[in-house]
């Protein structure tokens, strides 16, 4: 799109000013005809060209609806993984995507109570 | 469409929509002073140099909306005939009236 809208933008500017240009040399004349058809028609054209340059040159228009933008956002992860340093343009649920697993108490309380016995130190329950 | 409840249910996402009113106001003001310079080149004087300003913006909307906006204008703008036809096109007639009046010295002197 880039490679289209710089050639767009670039015929256009070649044909405006050659078509500005004429259009001076032309009043320089001294007949006062009005302008030639073929002047008009190449800057109207150069105009129409360097519109669609233009407006193809834009950046994309963003969704405003959040679960389209977000939904969009999600799809392109790894795109805009890759284009980091726009921080306001994560995914707003990656939160919800990525969560830690429950924590497993019993398994760290007999894994404590190991250790405990291992170490051998005196603990708080000698008085048992 | 507006409802408080209507939002709630689809909140609006406000750095899109500063996002694209900023792009809109871009397009119209490099595409204003393009026709300033056509308008003036072609020798157009008072209302004809207006209405030509206004079908060109029409254009360009037309552009936008089928370029742009993909032909879904309402996904992008919060109401599209404000923020998508007609949204900067009025802040955007000072800078043709510059070019037109520019051009129309410099070609026709």
């Amino acid at each position: 799109m880039t490679l289209i809208s710089t050639s767009l933008n670039s015929l256009g500017l070649v044909l405006l000013t050659h078509a500005v240009y004429s259009a001076h040399e032309h009043s320089l004349l001294p007949t006062t005809a009005t302008l030639p058809l073929d002047i008009t028609i190449e800057l109207l054209t150069a105009v129409l060209l360097l519109c669609i340059g233009i407006v193809l040159a834009s950046p994309d228009l963003k969704p405003i609806n959040w679960s389209v933008w977000g939904g969009k956002l999600s799809r392109e992860e790894h795109k805009a993984a890759v284009k980091a340093g726009d921080v306001t343009e994560r995914d707003p649920y990656v939160q919800l995507d990525i969560r830690r697993g429950f924590l497993d108490i019993r398994g760290k309380r007999q894994e404590f109570a190991d250790w405990d016995i291992m170490t051998g130190l005196p603990s708080y329950r000698t008085g048992y | 469409m507006l409802d408080e409840r209507e939002l709630a249910i689809s909140p609006i996402v406000q750095s899109s929509v500063q996002h694209n009113a900023q792009t809109i106001s871009n397009i119209r003001n490099l595409t204003a002073s393009l026709f300033g310079v056509a308008a003036g080149t072609l020798g157009l004087e008072s209302y004809p140099g207006f209405i030509f300003y206004l079908a060109a913006s029409l254009l360009v909307s037309v552009l936008i909306f089928a370029f742009r906006a993909e032909g879904k204008a309402s996904e992008y703008f919060h109401s599209p005939l404000g923020d998508l036809w007609l949204g900067e096109v009025f802040s955007g007639m000072s800078g043709f009236v510059l070019t037109w009046t520019l051009f129309y010295g410099l070609v026709r002197a």
